[in-house]
């Protein structure tokens, strides 16, 4: 059993970029495939609830639930096909990708591919992080808001990032206990970027109404201070945090010890590059925008011809960022493809893109994590939570075979395990780096090969039938 | 589940995990339910059989892998429930062992 879908334009992603690219490309004419892999269309930014569930008045709800509504409704009525549940697991010919949909095999066949594979939280190493209980902040969200299920009773968000107020956000929805929030960064460090904030006025507004939430509920950010460790016998039951200064160097004396059943750290996010990777797409280090991120043109356009990249793919930028790029890359794709696009409509979300990319990597240099925080993983610190790989093990390695992450993976097996390197790759290229003490892209990327995510031998065989 | 009356979550149905009733409610994942039960411990590790959870919950890190009506390393958060299904923790073995 295997099932093949066909379109003029094949958009991986169902969040802002893709259902951007999605709409421009099929108002400009274009026979239009999304594939997603949630249950739901709208990516993290626009999560839906589960069909399965019921609501009685949906202008009860808050915008939580509705801001990606209008733009999902107008994805349907411009003619898109969205296949859910389907994961893109292959390339192996120009044009086609291989997919699983509820365990079954499919190709996908397609003139031009737009990538908004999003991006997925970086998380650092500290000792417990392997604990049940310590999570990322983006997966407490999606249980509070998707899933209507709180994550624990006594809840500490740490790390660094504008992320973790609409969590906050959520969580407060959802009727939670949030016990303390720690920010990595100080707002004295942020001064010397505060000129840089003029003209973004929707979001000065949105972080004040943010600052009143936490008045409201009596929270208090504690700035300066980072996750040192977790402590607990069978899942986490405290956290321990240090202060930091500007360069994330601990500040002896500093710790506290909060109780918690759950502790959530995330410091920003990664691009999910695995796919461009494997379509070919030429690849750079960026290290204010999240790591390697794929090259492109005006038109979001990669250097492998109508291969398309939007959103947080192409480096963290947020999600009025990944709309507008979206819009780019699906105007750019239909007339890649023939069609006649709107010339005004192209320039204005270029124009549109720029702007907020000017926002995104603000908050991404404001945010920028401490490299003294890499300086905190132990060697007896897990790195690789697939394969139980430690940081001793890594600098081993180096010390062994050099500065090169993809040794270092091949000899110890971190990010050889379920994840493909996902949660531990940015980390091991980190610590080869400094334990080889060269620059950071010098060590390399991981390698990524087919599947994506595993899939089983068997849908394989289907597909070869 | 912690429902206000604006979101109401679909019918009861019973999971089996690891032989042992779980009531869970249509459109949760197999995660959301363990977690509603206070399952906070999803599995052991191979290596060292160490205890863990969710951790990503969007079906990034695979540290949810159970074993789903039958077939192994099925990600808890992106599994919605259905009435009679059978999750099972991974069995315990090792693999392999390795000189660090």
């Amino acid at each position: 059993m295997s099932f093949t879908l066909d379109a003029d334009l094949v958009v991986v992603g169902a969040g802002p970029a893709g259902l951007s690219a999605a709409l421009a490309a099929a108002n400009a004419g274009a026979r239009v495939v999304v594939l997603d892999e949630y249950a739901e269309p709208g990516g993290q930014f626009y999560k839906q609830l589960p069909a399965e569930f019921s609501v009685p008045d949906r202008a009860q709800l808050d915008d939580d639930y509705t801001k990606g509504d209008a733009l999902l409704a107008a994805v349907k009525k411009a003619g898109v096909t969205i296949s859910n549940e389907t994961l893109v697991w292959g390339a192996f010919e120009p044009g086609v990708l291989s997919v699983r949909r509820r365990g079954e095999a499919g190709s996908v066949k397609a003139q031009k591919i737009v990538v908004a594979s999003g991006a997925y939280e970086r998380a650092i190493a500290f000792p417990g992080w392997d604990l049940p209980g310590v999570m990322t902040p983006g997966g407490a969200q999606t249980l509070a808001k998707n899933q209507q299920q709180l994550p624990g009773e006594r809840i500490v968000l740490a790390g660094s990032g504008p992320f973790l107020l609409p969590v906050t956000k959520t969580l407060l929805g959802a009727g939670a206990h949030i016990a303390a929030i720690y920010e990595a960064t100080r707002p004295r460090e942020w001064a010397r970027h505060a000129l840089r904030l003029w003209g973004h006025w929707d979001r000065v507004a949105e972080a004040l109404r943010y600052r009143r939430m936490l008045a409201d509920a009596g929270l208090s950010i504690r700035f300066g201070r980072i996750v040192v460790r977790a402590e607990g016998a069978e899942c986490v039951e405290r956290v321990v945090t240090m202060e930091c200064d500007a360069a994330g160097q601990t500040i002896a004396g500093s710790e506290q010890v909060e109780a918690c059943d759950t502790l959530c750290v995330g410091y920003g996010f990664i691009p999910q590059v695995q796919l461009t990777r494997l379509l070919g797409c030429e690849h750079r280090f960026d290290a204010l925008r999240g790591g390697w991120v794929p090259k492109f043109g005006s038109d979001m356009q990669t250097s492998v011809p109508g291969v398309f990249v939007a959103g947080e793919v192409a480096g963290i930028g947020g999600a009025y960022t990944a709309l507008a790029e979206g819009w780019v890359a699906g105007l750019g794709a239909a007339r890649a493809l023939g069609h006649k696009i709107r010339e005004m409509s192209l320039l204005s979300a270029q124009r549109e893109r720029t702007t907020r990319r000017k926002f995104g990597d603000l908050v991404n240099a404001v945010f920028a994590v401490k490299p003294g925080i890499f300086g905190l993983i132990a060697d007896d610190t897990l790195v690789c939570r697939c394969e139980e790989v430690t940081a001793g093990e890594i600098r081993a390695a180096v010390a062994a075979w050099g500065a090169s992450a993809g040794a270092v993976k091949g000899v110890t097996r971190c990010g050889m395990g379920y994840c493909q390197g996902r949660i531990c790759g940015s980390l091991l290229e980190e610590l080869t780096a400094r334990a080889a003490g060269c620059a950071r892209e010098d060590v390399g990327g991981l390698s990524v090969r087919p599947p994506l995510k595993p899939v089983r031998v068997g849908e394989l065989a289907d597909l070869a039938e | 589940m912690n429902s206000d009356g604006k979101i109401i979550p679909g019918a009861s149905v019973t999971l089996q995990l690891d032989g042992k009733p779980l009531p869970a409610r249509r459109g949760q994942t197999v995660a959301a339910a363990m977690l509603a039960a206070g399952q906070r411990v999803l599995r052991h590790t191979r290596r060292s059989g160490k205890p863990r959870g969710l951790f990503c919950a969007m079906g990034v890190c695979f540290d949810c892998v159970m074993t789903i009506d039958g077939e192994a390393g099925v990600r808890a958060c992106m599994t919605k429930v259905e009435d009679g299904m059978q999750v099972n923790s991974p069995a315990q073995f090792k693999p392999y062992e390795r000189k660090s």
